[in-house]
């Protein structure tokens, strides 16, 4: 199993944080423009499951799979995007995500007073906490077989 | 967990507000204040139900144990004298600074908060009846050092 890039945006759809593990194909385009297309196609499959869904949703967009990667989503209530990227047999990412959130994003973003609300994120110590808890994870760390 | 993110969160905020871009000269005195302030109103709840110290190092050493667990959970982690009035008090782990990363630019900003915390140890020595000049250094984030002089006269 493995996972190759996650992305964060805030509320009004800036991206907040990047990073990469295991991605050997490039998109080919700047970090920006890529950010652009992600976040349109993610707000997309949105609304349209929201529109589509047969019953009231209770979550709405949670992932989507392919026959070579899966794109994991979770969405805060304060509007924060988190994007996970990871290969089809992964499991768990959901519980992945959300600790990314409370236990990284909250704890080393959040209560960073160096940080000012909206800006992205540069903290080293952020990164490095990120880097630690992803590469624990079991869903980096089991290879295919 | 949650009436600490209040303390943190409101920290970080004086700490913007008393030292923010137009104050040039970095004036601690303010946030040095407020802590002063703060000691010395805390000292007396935190003291009601313990009897008389007998000398300074036992003040000295409730303020490491007692009081330093009651605002920051956690004891310090080694003091020193030189028993002719200065103390050396270091926290390998300080609060206020456990979630900045440790760069050289972090390092640079890092006064800023340690100095509401110096005030709060000089209020609380002086309601505790010694008079001393605190200070703080920080080499490495996010371990700090304050130097408690007392002052004899």
């Amino acid at each position: 199993m493995k996972v190759f890039n996650l992305y964060i945006f805030d509320k009004y759809g800036a991206l907040m944080y990047y990073a990469e593990w295991n991605r050997t194909k490039k998109s080919g385009l700047t970090r920006e423009e890529e950010a652009k297309l992600t976040y349109g196609m993610v707000s997309s499959i949105k609304s349209f499951v929201r529109i589509m869904s047969p019953h009231d949703p209770k979550e709405g967009f949670l992932y989507y799979k392919t026959n070579k990667y899966a794109l994991h989503y979770l969405e805060t209530p304060s509007g924060l995007k988190f994007i996970l990227n990871t290969d089809v047999n992964a499991a768990n990412v959901k519980e992945l995500l959300q600790q990314i959130y409370s236990k990284i994003w909250v704890e080393y973003v959040v209560r960073d007073p160096l940080w000012s609300p909206g800006t992205p994120v540069t903290s080293e110590l952020f990164q490095n906490k990120l880097d630690e808890l992803v590469k624990q994870s079991p869903i980096f760390g089991i290879r295919n077989i | 967990m949650t009436e600490e993110i209040v303390f943190d969160c409101l920290h970080a905020e004086i700490v913007n507000y008393c030292l923010d871009d137009s104050n040039k000269e970095n004036d601690f005195s303010t946030l040095e204040y407020i802590g002063f302030t703060t000691g010395y109103r805390l000292i007396e709840r935190l003291t009601r139900d313990i009897p008389r110290f007998k000398d300074e190092l036992e003040t000295i050493k409730f303020i490491c144990t007692d009081f330093w667990t009651s605002i920051y959970k956690k004891q310090v982690d080694n003091l020193r004298t030189n028993n002719q009035g200065m103390y050396v008090v270091q926290d390998k782990a300080f609060r206020f600074l456990t979630r900045i990363s440790s760069g050289p630019k972090q390092l640079q900003q890092a006064p800023k908060f340690v100095a509401f915390t110096c005030g709060l140890v000089r209020g609380a020595l002086s309601n505790l009846g010694i008079n001393s000049t605190v200070t703080a250094e920080v080499q490495t984030i996010p371990a700090c050092r304050f130097h408690i002089e007392v002052s004899r006269n």
